[in-house]
């Protein structure tokens, strides 16, 4: 681990975002360290979906800078910032069709190697050499897939899905891991596993986390810092446990629950 | 002709012309709006639609002698509104789901299919110089001379009441009928509507039926500008449609209708004008004849480009499309490897005692066919590339085929250059406009992508042909775009042998280099890019470099192969191989037979050289009967079946996105592993089976 706790990775500064006159985020600050575990919370339409794409660069930003280790990624595309350490997780999962298990972490690896000469293609250079699958059977083994390489990823469960995603995406070792919701369509044991399975991999690999999550138990086991959106604005930062307990929150949720209900 | 002395009676004169023509073209393009907001479909077909009823009112008018009403009621009235119904209810209803791509990929298929199956129907055939006839009697002469600036004939004038007034129809439709108000309301979203009670099923066929009146009207209102009835210039008027509908954004009806109006005035104006400005600007004189036909093709391409809200406009698609099932691995890949082995055996003598056949016993007619085939194999490699791969529907592949063809041609004739180098050279050029090509066309997406290539492969036709450095201008005219064949070392190509043995061994070794291309890194990051392109991007690809890749790969290919076709010819012969509806054609022919695989792009080369040889002329039948006196008097096929054949090949592109042959071979792969494994098992299996027959 290179970078401390004290100069965040990703830091993004008055960060604002709007749709057709709405302001879905309204200036908002957050700095995450590489290594560092963090919840992002908030009730529905909070802007929690949108400040994670602007984020990654899915959606360009109104305002405001991000930067990664220090260097203003605001104005690069998604494949740029995820070359420079932000890896992601899909709430509605996006995987290769057609493509294996362990296939999605083999083409992962090339990317962050770059090493993907259409000349090598053609010198038959371009098939996975033994110590690149040695690489990917390990994160494999760390997620516990190992046994499901060859499958094709149409078998997969979702859960197993989610889990083929952490893993690819840890293939380009990022430094940030953002985590879209990965609770959503799973069971309550579901969950529970999942979330053991990437806190060992986490601890094992590193990386820092930020966890966008409806699920408060998940959210409240996995993460150490916690930032809660509302409105599209930041209205409460501190360690998990006291912003879980802190008024402000509750009344977030419980008075968008009032409004729904 | 009166012809003002001012600019400002010019301009009138050029817009009382273009008239006529644009409301023909907003006819058109309200047909392709109509059925693209109530289907999603963009049907490429519409031009065919208009061309059968164009044929029908032609053939009852002048074969059978029709009068003018009762021809115009069945061609216009009844036929064209009937074809919509039946397209579909017995095609489109059952592709809601499917995606943009796979949609226009199955209007390509009837576009190629539909003037084909009408021609074998009806016995129809264009007869060069015979102008169509109008829906009016005596429709040439002069009716009206508004202004006294431009003469209108009866037909023109025709037009643009029944246009206008087609115009007008629509707009009470949608805004004081109910009917209409279902189709507002199919529009905005399908699947409320029927939750509403309402049939949306029920309004898409209506929509059909209008858009293709439409289309039949537009289609017996336009035939009398041509000389001579024929299906590829309908298909020409469906780009001018789109370029309309662009302009229109594909939603707004009264924009469509002004797009159309539009474009043919634009043209008329250029028409007039573009003389005068060469004048002044010598750089415009060698384009100006080409630059009015070719016109549509420019701002269709320039409203794709350069305006960013059209990419916006691609969402329209059924909620649930996307949850459809991937299509099944090759059936090369699931197959047990006894069965491998065993298919590669027979493939092997297959092809040896074919080869050999041919190299010792064939005379040149069937040497000259199947060098064709083995060249059009290498050619559709550059679709398993850009589509099987990458996933993207070009429609220019007729083009990069024809700049590898005419670079070489310009090599050799102006530098000397050694005919095989030039061809390499020449593929090297196509690759780089491929490139080049792509990267405005990339941000499109989807369909727009596709449509983008079209206009440019018009554009290539109408403008680009026509300059000395391309096509070679007047010389080629003259002379022809000749290229000589090539002598490698003791090899003299000049022998049709020695040619059809180079020409397999550049196949094979392009073949190898796809499936290395399919099976390496640039084949992996595509398929990732087609599987899940967010998915893709998350892992730091970058989609855009990643399809410039593919689109350079596969014009490289094609110019190859063009080339190659050009020096077998001995002639470039751009308008018998490389039109645009040659290219439409090239992808039918793939898609329905597989472009997922390398043998896919062989059988279609073989279907393209050989088809008609071997089964229309009835040769098979011939060989088998020992003897060709035997052949059957229904042989000689005429050669249109292929157009029906592979045409309607291609509509099961939205179910089967591998191919018929693909399709095929999992089938049967299955049923013998099956068997195998039945057999294996056999003697337990016996006793059960035999257990029930005994008891019934």
């Amino acid at each position: 681990m290179s970078a401390t706790a004290d100069e965040p990775f990703l830091q993004a500064k008055g960060v604002a975002k709007s749709f057709a006159g709405i302001m879905a985020v309204h200036h908002v600050d957050i700095a995450v360290a590489a290594g560092e575990r963090v919840g992002l919370i908030g009730p529905n339409g909070a802007g929690k979906t949108t400040l994670f794409n602007c984020l990654l660069g899915v959606v360009p930003v109104d305002r405001g800078v991000v930067q990664l280790a220090g260097e203003d990624v605001t104005r690069l595309p998604i494949h740029l910032r995820a070359r420079r350490g932000l890896g992601r997780t899909f709430q509605r999962i996006e995987l290769f069709a057609e493509a294996t298990v362990r296939e999605h972490l083999l083409i992962a690896e090339r990317t962050r190697r770059g090493d993907g000469a259409l000349w090598k293609d053609l010198l038959g250079r371009g098939r996975p050499k033994a110590d690149e699958i040695e690489r990917c059977d390990h994160i494999l083994g760390l997620l516990g897939l190992a046994e499901l390489a060859d499958a094709p990823s149409e078998h997969l469960s979702l859960g197993q899905g989610r889990l083929l995603e952490v893993g690819r995406a840890l293939m380009t070792e990022p430094r940030l891991l953002l985590l879209d919701e990965p609770s959503s369509g799973l069971d309550h044991d579901e969950t529970v596993d999942l979330g053991r399975t990437l806190r060992d991999a986490q601890i094992d690999r590193g990386f820092g986390v930020l966890l966008v999550e409806h699920d408060v138990e998940f959210v409240s086991d996995f993460t150490d810092r916690c930032l809660v959106l509302d409105a599209g604005r930041l209205i409460a930062e501190g360690p998990t446990g006291e912003v879980l307990a802190s008024d402000a929150v509750r009344e977030a949720y419980l008075g968008t629950m009032g409004t729904v209900a | 002709m009166l012809l003002g002395a001012s600019a400002g009676s010019d301009l009138l004169r050029a817009l009382v012309q273009g008239t006529p023509a644009g409301t023909v073209y907003a006819l058109l393009a309200l047909g392709l709006v109509l059925t693209y907001k109530t289907s999603g479909v963009f049907n490429l077909a519409l031009g065919a639609q208009a061309y059968v009823s164009a044929a029908l009112y032609f053939q009852a008018r002048v074969s059978w002698g029709w009068p003018i009403i009762p021809a115009l009621l069945v061609s216009v009235f009844v036929l064209a509104p009937a074809l919509g119904f039946v397209l579909e209810r017995l095609v489109f209803r059952h592709l809601r789901s499917a995606s943009a791509v796979a949609k226009l990929v199955v209007t390509i298929g009837l576009a190629v299919a539909l003037p084909a199956i009408f021609d074998l129907a009806l016995g129809f055939h264009s007869i060069a110089g015979q102008t169509p006839v109008g829906i009016i009697p005596g429709g040439a002469t002069v009716f009206y001379n508004p202004f006294g600036v431009y003469a209108l004939s009866r037909n023109e004038l025709m037009a643009v009441g029944v246009a206008a007034s087609a115009m007008a129809g629509l707009a009470v439709l949608f805004r004081y009928t109910t009917v209409g108000l279902h189709m507002r309301a199919v529009v905005e979203s399908p699947r409320m509507t029927e939750l509403n009670g309402i049939r949306s099923d029920r309004v898409s066929s209506f929509s059909w039926a209008l858009s293709s009146l439409f289309a039949g009207m537009a289609g017996v209102l336009i035939a009398p500008r041509f000389n001579t009835l024929a299906a590829p210039d309908f298909f020409n008027l469906v780009v001018i449609a789109i370029a309309a509908a662009a302009i229109g954004m594909l939603v707004s009806l009264p924009r469509t209708f002004a797009g159309g109006l539009g474009l043919g005035l634009l043209i008329a104006v250029f028409q007039t004008f573009l003389p005068r400005w060469s004048d002044s600007l010598p750089w415009l004189a060698t384009v100006r004849e080409n630059l009015t036909p070719a016109m549509p093709f420019v701002v269709l391409f320039a409203v794709l480009v350069l305006w960013p809200a059209i990419r916006r406009s691609r969402a329209a698609s059924d909620p649930l499309a996307g949850v459809e099932p991937p299509p099944p691995a090759p059936a090369a890949t699931t197959r047990s490897r006894g069965l491998t082995v065993a298919t590669r055996v027979f493939a092997v003598v297959f092809f040896t005692v074919t080869g050999l056949v041919v190299f010792f016993r064939a005379d040149a007619s069937w040497m000259f066919l199947v060098t064709q085939a083995v060249i059009l194999s290498l050619i559709f490699l550059s679709i398993t590339v850009i589509t099987g791969l990458a996933g993207e529907i070009s429609l220019c592949q007729g083009t990069f085929a024809a700049i590898g063809a005419f670079a070489s041609f310009q090599l050799v004739t102006h530098l000397g250059m050694s005919v095989l180098l030039a061809a390499l050279v020449g593929a090297v050029i196509a690759a780089v406009v491929g490139a080049v090509l792509s990267l405005p066309v990339l941000r499109l997406g989807g369909i727009w992508l596709s449509i983008a290539t079209l206009a440019f492969a018009y554009f290539f036709d109408s403008v680009m042909v026509k300059l000395s450095w391309v096509g070679g201008g007047k010389q080629a005219l003259a002379e022809g775009t000749r290229l000589p064949r090539p002598l490698l070392g003791p090899f003299n190509m000049n022998d049709n042998r020695t040619f059809l043995g180079l020409s397999i061994i550049l196949l094979l070794i392009v073949a190898f280099a796809v499936v290395r291309i399919r099976e390496g890194t640039v084949g992996q990051t595509l398929r990732a890019l087609r599987g899940s392109e967010l998915g893709a991007q998350s892992i730091g690809i970058s989609p855009a470099r990643a399809r410039i890749t593919a689109f350079a790969i596969s014009a490289f290919i094609a110019g190859i192969g063009g080339a190659l076709l050009a020096i077998q010819q001995q002639n470039v012969n751009y308008s018998s191989n490389f039109s645009p509806f040659a290219s439409l054609f090239w992808l039918v022919l793939v898609v329905s037979l597989g472009s997922r695989t390398v043998e896919g792009a062989m059988q279609a080369g073989a279907a393209f050289g050989l088809f008609d040889a071997v089964l229309l002329k009835g040769a098979v039948i011939g060989w088998l009967l020992r003897s060709p006196a035997r052949i059957p008097s229904v042989f000689p096929l005429s050669g249109t079946w292929r157009f029906v054949l592979f045409g309607l090949g291609a509509l099961q592109f939205a179910r089967h996105p591998e191919g018929l042959v693909e399709n095929g071979k999992r089938g049967a792969t299955e049923a013998v592993d099956r068997w195998l494994a039945a057999r294996r098992e056999r003697s337990p299996v016996v006793e059960r089976t035999t257990e029930p027959e005994t008891a019934a």
